[in-house]
């Protein structure tokens, strides 16, 4: 990616979402993930209520860099009102279309941009992070 | 004219934008930089870069000289070895040590302090001692006695620093007693580039006849470390970090130990007899290198002895002293830009905040702009909760960079807040 590129990205994407994250607060809730790398020390938490498997509300808080939180607050915002089982299936192929770098499996534009953003160096780790987390405490939850 | 530059972009995976920028005579000795003539690269404490000397005398040695060493009767094994007992000899002069039998070779300065917990300390660590770090150090030099003091109920006790970064002197002379097993401490920290008196710790050290563990990976570079003047106890250095190669370190044990240290691992080429009820083990250094060495680490490691050695080291040290005080002003004089600690005593190794700006995205543009930084902890957790920061973005020198790199970070940080904004 060039530099242009880049910053046409962060400034339509990644900036205003990092400006203005959704429901990023901390609240008393019935489940909390916590997604943390150790290698550069982004940590947040997800929380959420769930009502009848029902991913109801969901907030997050913590600390990273624009990209991690920006792709935190997509999460947040697309998985509320899904249940579990959805938002399962919903992180599972977001992960697969990041690991084969395939943005048009994706119909949500938000998600091919963190897709493509993928080509950025050495920063997947931050666009993965939550949903990973995420996927793993669902996954493990069901099995 | 637009698609054509892209389609370059796409073939080259490493690719920075072109600056017309003149390299130092120093730089010239690193084909890295005739590779990419317009890299910044600000990031020494990670790793430095290697000169032809090192790459040719590696390269050679698989080319013409490739054998095992020790166990072959035949010109060229026979050759190997007396090049890597020569590299043993090297680096024992290169430290001032008293003999080539107080260097074990390693692969690393992570091996060499675990091989000191594990194979030296460990038998004489007992409930109610001590052990002393800073909370300067590395994980590397900080969890093998972290886990070692837990396994016997001793006690780690940590070595605090100043508002300035530099080690709370006083308060380290409280904490060594009578029943301190070890001081553990760094020569340079990685992340805020404080310089320790390391003189002063051994000595304190030594009234309780407490032994003294220093690591070197961040100064044994440029920084003399005389162990007959210094004596410290153990020294700890990588290859890599001194224009040598990865995977090879350096493990200094002086002469009052040598009988001390036991083997770390077990396997070839350092026992004196095995049967099958019991094995008998050759002494130090010896013992250490269980297994088929790395031969062309240590010969690649020669080199770099050799690098260093015809260097002026004093001439290099003051032209780096004032590109550190240079990097200092510039940086204190851009708007946002904080260094999170600025050390009296000072290498030039810079630790900064960006304001707003997480520190990843700080490396990620900077990178756009040709230039190499490290982002996050590195490997020093409890130095960054301790300060009270969550990573830093991690600018640090070395001899083959100048002014006009200093000038582009600046730039390329004002331009960053600016678009941030
Ligand atoms: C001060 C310090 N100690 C220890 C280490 C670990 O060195 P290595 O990874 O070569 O074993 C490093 C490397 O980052 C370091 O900077």
């Amino acid at each position: 990616m060039t530099k242009e590129e880049i910053q046409s990205l962060y400034k339509d994407k990644i900036l205003p979402e990092n400006k203005a994250p959704y429901h990023f607060e901390k609240v008393d809730a019935d489940h909390s993930v916590k997604a943390y790398n150790p290698m550069c020390g982004d940590k947040y938490e997800l929380y959420f209520e769930n009502d009848d498997q029902l991913l109801d509300q969901v907030h997050f808080h913590g600390i990273g860099c624009a990209i991690s939180k920006a792709s935190t607050s997509i999460l947040v915002r697309r998985i509320e009102g899904m249940t579990e089982e959805e938002a399962e299936e919903y992180c599972k192929k977001f992960l697969e279309a990041i690991n084969s770098s395939d943005p048009d499996s994706l119909s949500d534009e938000d998600l091919k941009i963190l897709v493509e953003l993928k080509n950025f160096e050495g920063r997947v780790d931050c666009i993965k992070l939550s949903w990973e987390a995420l996927y793993d405490f669902l996954k493990n939850k069901t099995s | 004219m637009r698609n054509n530059a892209i389609v370059l972009f796409v073939v080259s995976s490493v690719s920075y934008p072109k600056y017309r920028f003149k390299l130092n005579s120093y730089s010239t000795q690193f084909p890295v930089f005739e590779e990419y003539p317009e890299l910044a690269y600000l990031d020494n404490a990670a790793t430095t870069q290697r000169p032809k000397a090192v790459i040719d005398a590696i390269n050679k040695f698989y080319i013409s000289e490739n054998a095992n060493i020790h166990r072959g009767i035949y010109d060229l094994s026979n050759q190997a070895t007396t090049k890597y007992e020569a590299a043993r000899q090297a680096v024992a002069d290169f430290i001032g040590a008293s003999s080539a039998s107080n260097i074990g070779f390693t692969k690393g300065t992570t091996e060499s302090v675990n091989v000191v917990a594990q194979s030296f300390l460990s038998k004489r660590l007992n409930q109610g001692d001590n052990i002393v770090v800073s909370i300067l150090e590395h994980h590397a030099n900080f969890i093998p006695w972290q886990m070692l003091a837990k396994e016997k109920g001793a006690e780690l006790r940590v070595i605090p620093i100043d508002e300035h970064g530099d080690l709370n002197m006083p308060a380290y002379k409280e904490l060594v007693d009578q029943n301190t097993k070890m001081v553990a401490v760094n020569h340079i920290s990685n992340t805020l580039g404080t310089i320790n008196d390391i003189a002063e710790i051994i000595a304190v050290a030594h009234t309780k006849d407490a032994p003294v563990m220093i690591d070197a990976a961040q100064s044994v570079s440029m920084y003399p470390l005389d162990a007959q003047y210094l004596k410290y106890d153990f020294l700890a250095f990588s290859g890599h970090k001194m224009y040598g190669p990865f995977g090879i370190g350096v493990l200094y044990v002086a002469d009052q130990h040598l009988s001390e240290i036991g083997p770390y691992n077990y396997g070839g080429g350092m026992i004196k007899e095995v049967t099958i009820e019991e094995t008998t083990f050759v002494k130090f250094p010896k013992n250490l290198e269980a297994g088929t060495s790395n031969v062309a680490g240590v010969i690649g490691l020669h080199a770099a002895v050799e690098y260093i050695n015809q260097l002026d080291r004093a001439q290099i040290q003051s032209e780096l002293s004032e590109l550190s005080q240079y990097t200092e002003e510039l940086l204190q004089s851009i708007p946002g830009v904080k260094v999170v600690r600025l050390p009296k005593h000072h290498s030039g190794i810079f630790s900064i905040e960006v304001e707003d700006i997480h520190p990843h995205d700080v490396a990620s543009f900077l990178n756009k702009d040709g230039i190499a930084v490290r982002a996050g902890m590195h490997c020093t957790q409890p130095l960054l909760t301790d300060i009270g920061v969550p990573a830093t973005v991690r600018i640090s020198l070395a001899h083959y960079n100048d002014k006009s790199q200093i000038d582009r970070l600046k730039a390329s940080l004002i331009e960053l807040i600016d678009f941030w904004s």
